[in-house]
């Protein structure tokens, strides 16, 4: 046992003394402005000490990178927002763009038209579905009358049926209720366009020409104009374009004329104050 | 008293070398009688004794006829102590023969390990044949047992005149 205990100290001695020279020894030899010793616990450490630096690094890097991507994500919701308030700037901005183009339109139209008129806002539309019908936000207050005839830039709309202070309800002329006193542009046939009965379809939208004569000159696409006759609407404004004309069973033609308002997209109108007896005045409108 | 002896061997062994540096400046490296004294130790006293035997040697070896780096005989003679304690204590090292044979291959030992750590020191050392250690080697061990066998004589008269008194 003391043997044993013996052994064990002359180790740790040999140990210590080994140690001990090394360090001494490598005191005193110099390399490079560095000891032998310095060197040697370098070389030693060094791998050691790239590992640990490396590990710390990568536990950074990811750290960093979960930084990094909670600051990306908080990014892409900051950006998201910002998409979703710039995509409603500019859908206002072509919003307005296209209320400018056709606001620009009934001014020309305007310009063009002899004809006391009041630009007006559709705010409501088809109050029923059996009913062709919208509200403009112009009424008795800024000189609407009852029966004024509505426009727009690309072609007759309806006529005031309801007015109140501020707001006034139209009759679209595709209305079945609604008639338009016409003429065929070109060979001056005159008739009554009225709109078809039931509720709205697509097959509906079209207006319904009566009272030709089957013998009346009217081809396919001849352009429809008011007559003035039927002291509602001004002469000469466009109606529509004939779409199909037959010779019909009885005295008259059956046709069918599209409009050429657009009434999907109707936003502004404009509210005919004085309208003119004769047809001589709106030829601009074409 | 093992210390006293000890250091008394050592006083001697540093006399004999600085002698012979005197008397034979060039040959001095042949006879290295520090090593015999730290092999007896070990040979005696087991791995402590022998490890700070060499210990010792070696500094003064250092100290005295080292270059301008200190310890690298230090370290040699201690690993050389420490490897010739354990084998006494492992075989039985007694005959003249046996010892004459740890003599030389401690002395073989010493000069190999000496070069390799001054190497790794890069530490300009003294040019090493083959043909220098077998001589070194030869001459410690002869020396040295011959060393061993005086003193052990006396050490054996002296119990004797102890006995007999």
């Amino acid at each position: 046992m003391a043997s044993v205990i013996e052994t064990r100290k002359s180790r740790l001695l040999l140990v210590g003394l080994v140690l001990a020279h090394l360090v001494a020894i490598s005191k005193q030899v110099e390399r490079g402005g560095q000891s032998l010793l310095g060197q040697g616990l370098f070389a030693f450490v060094a791998p050691i000490q790239a590992a640990i630096t490396g590990t710390i690094r990568g536990i950074g890097g990811g750290w960093s990178g979960y930084v990094d991507l909670r600051r990306v994500y908080e990014q892409n919701r900051a950006l998201q927002e910002r998409v979703r308030v710039l995509e409603k700037q500019l859908q206002d901005r072509q919003e307005q763009a296209q209320e400018a183009e056709r606001l620009r339109e009934m001014l020309q139209l305007r310009k063009e038209l002899p004809l006391d008129i009041l630009a007006a806002e559709v705010i409501v539309r088809e109050g029923v579905p059996w009913s062709r019908t919208i509200t403009v936000d112009k009424g008795a207050g800024e000189g609407v009358r009852l029966n004024a005839a509505v426009i727009s830039a690309t072609g007759v709309v309806g006529r005031v049926i309801a007015v109140g202070p501020h707001a006034s309800r139209v009759q679209l002329i595709l209305d079945g209720q609604a008639g338009v006193g016409v003429r065929i542009e070109r060979s001056r046939v005159t008739g009554i366009l009225v709109g078809q009965p039931g509720t709205p379809t697509a097959a509906t939208t079209d207006l319904v020409l009566k009272y030709v004569p089957s013998l009346a000159d009217v081809v396919v696409g001849d352009v429809v104009v008011t007559s003035g006759l039927d002291h509602l609407y001004p002469a000469g404004l466009v109606v529509g374009r004939v779409r199909s004309a037959a010779r019909g069973t009885g005295l008259f033609k059956e046709i069918l004329v599209t409009p050429s308002a657009q009434f999907n997209t109707l936003e502004e109108v404009m509210v005919v104050r004085t309208p003119l007896p004769d047809d001589t005045t709106t030829q601009g409108v074409r | 008293m093992r210390v006293f002896w000890t250091a008394a061997a050592l006083l001697g062994a540093l006399l004999l070398q600085t002698a012979l540096t005197q008397i034979a400046p060039g040959h001095a490296r042949i006879l290295d009688p520090f090593l015999i004294v730290l092999v007896y130790c070990a040979l005696i006293g087991g791995e402590m004794q022998g490890m700070l035997a060499g210990g010792a040697a070696g500094w003064i070896q250092d100290i005295h006829f080292g270059g301008s780096v200190l310890g690298l005989s230090g370290l040699t003679k201690i690993l050389i102590g420490f490897a010739v304690g354990a084998a006494s204590t492992r075989f039985h090292l007694v005959e003249a023969a046996a010892r004459a044979l740890v003599l030389f291959v401690a002395t073989a030992a010493d000069v190999l390990i000496y070069t390799q750590l001054a190497s790794v020191f890069d530490v300009t050392s003294y040019d090493v044949t083959p043909a220098g250690i077998l001589v070194r080697a030869i001459v410690n061990a002869v020396v040295g047992v011959a060393a061993y066998e005086l003193v052990e004589r006396r050490s054996r008269f002296r119990v004797g005149v102890r006995r007999r008194a």
